[in-house]
């Protein structure tokens, strides 16, 4: 149970600043993200007018994720497309890592979640000043009046909490349960189906979310 | 046996943790269940649209969901750091 809350460190000492490094949960993105470019590059490696299994899933994704993001951006949608189906591909595979032996998931650490929802917030805001101009990024803050300025700043920033502890703690919570249930049970029968529930039914629902919500919020700061 | 001021912090938190859970959920559960029944009732009525009915359902209870996972977060705080 211990290892699961203090993970272990490399520190660096730069002068008299030191800086710690989670070594599991680097590790364990760079493996994610390796796993997803071979993946891609599988599915894409032989493109033919029969696809394989592959190809044809992968086809399939892309599409109903095209969907998604034109349905809700319009014109704009292949703008962003690319960044909502890696961050959804991202956080899936990271999620899914938890099941296996020996991996964990990169997700279970805060610092990645705070770091996703961050890339998502800066884009909304980017390409809200990009459509908007900056007067009239500036001007949303004051609507409806003037007094409310308080208040959407601190909504925008509890956007970037709630997005990255979402998922951090559904992440976090089902290890948590896992590791305590299968200790009341002695490791019998029960392990595998929560590892199923969680990794994968929860994993991929929470990665949609991610997605859907760094979408709506995106679109939220484009529209007019 | 005398108890230390340690010893009372440390009950104090894990009561924390369970009233922070117990009460935490209370509000998901009844808006996700809300949120599930009325899913359900615009299945029935419209079943050709059942695949984004899912999909909104889905996304809505992630997002009622998110006050009972602060209250985890809050709770595995208590128990396991203070």
């Amino acid at each position: 149970m211990n290892d699961i809350l203090n993970p272990s460190q490399w520190v660096f000492a730069i002068g008299d600043a030191s800086f710690a490094l989670n070594a599991e949960t680097v590790v364990m993105s760079l493996f994610a993200a390796l796993a997803l470019v071979l993946l891609s590059y599988a599915a894409s490696r032989r493109v033919s007018m029969v696809p394989n299994i592959l190809q044809n899933s992968a086809e399939m994704f892309v599409e109903g994720f095209f969907d998604l993001t034109s349905s809700s951006l319009g014109a704009r949608g292949s703008r962003y497309f690319a960044l909502i189906a890696t961050t959804f591909l991202y956080i899936l595979i990271s999620n899914w890592m938890g099941v296996a032996p020996y991996l964990s998931e990169p997700t279970r650490d805060l610092n990645t979640t705070l770091a996703l929802a961050l890339i998502g917030f800066s884009v909304a805001h980017y390409s809200a000043i990009r459509v908007k101009g900056f007067k009239g990024y500036v001007k949303a803050y004051f609507e409806p009046f003037f007094l409310i300025f308080p208040l959407n700043v601190i909504g925008e920033l509890a956007k970037v909490v709630s997005l990255s502890f979402r998922l951090y703690g559904n992440i976090m919570g089902g290890a948590v349960i896992i590791l305590v249930v299968s200790d009341l049970v002695r490791q019998l029968v029960l392990p595998p189906l929560m590892m199923i529930f969680f990794g994968f039914f929860v994993g991929t629902v929470q990665a949609f979310v991610f997605a859907m919500l760094t979408l709506t919020y995106i679109s939220l700061a484009v529209r007019d | 046996m005398e108890i230390t001021g340690t010893e009372l912090v440390r009950a104090a938190a894990l009561l924390g943790a369970g009233i922070a859970m117990g009460f935490g959920a209370i509000g998901p559960g009844i808006g996700e269940g809300f949120t599930a029944g009325k899913a359900c009732e615009g299945i029935a009525r419209a079943p050709e649209h059942a695949n984004l009915l899912t999909r909104t359902m889905l996304v809505g209870q992630a997002v009622s969901e998110s006050t009972g996972i602060y209250a985890l977060v809050v709770a595995l705080l208590l128990i396991f750091v203070v």
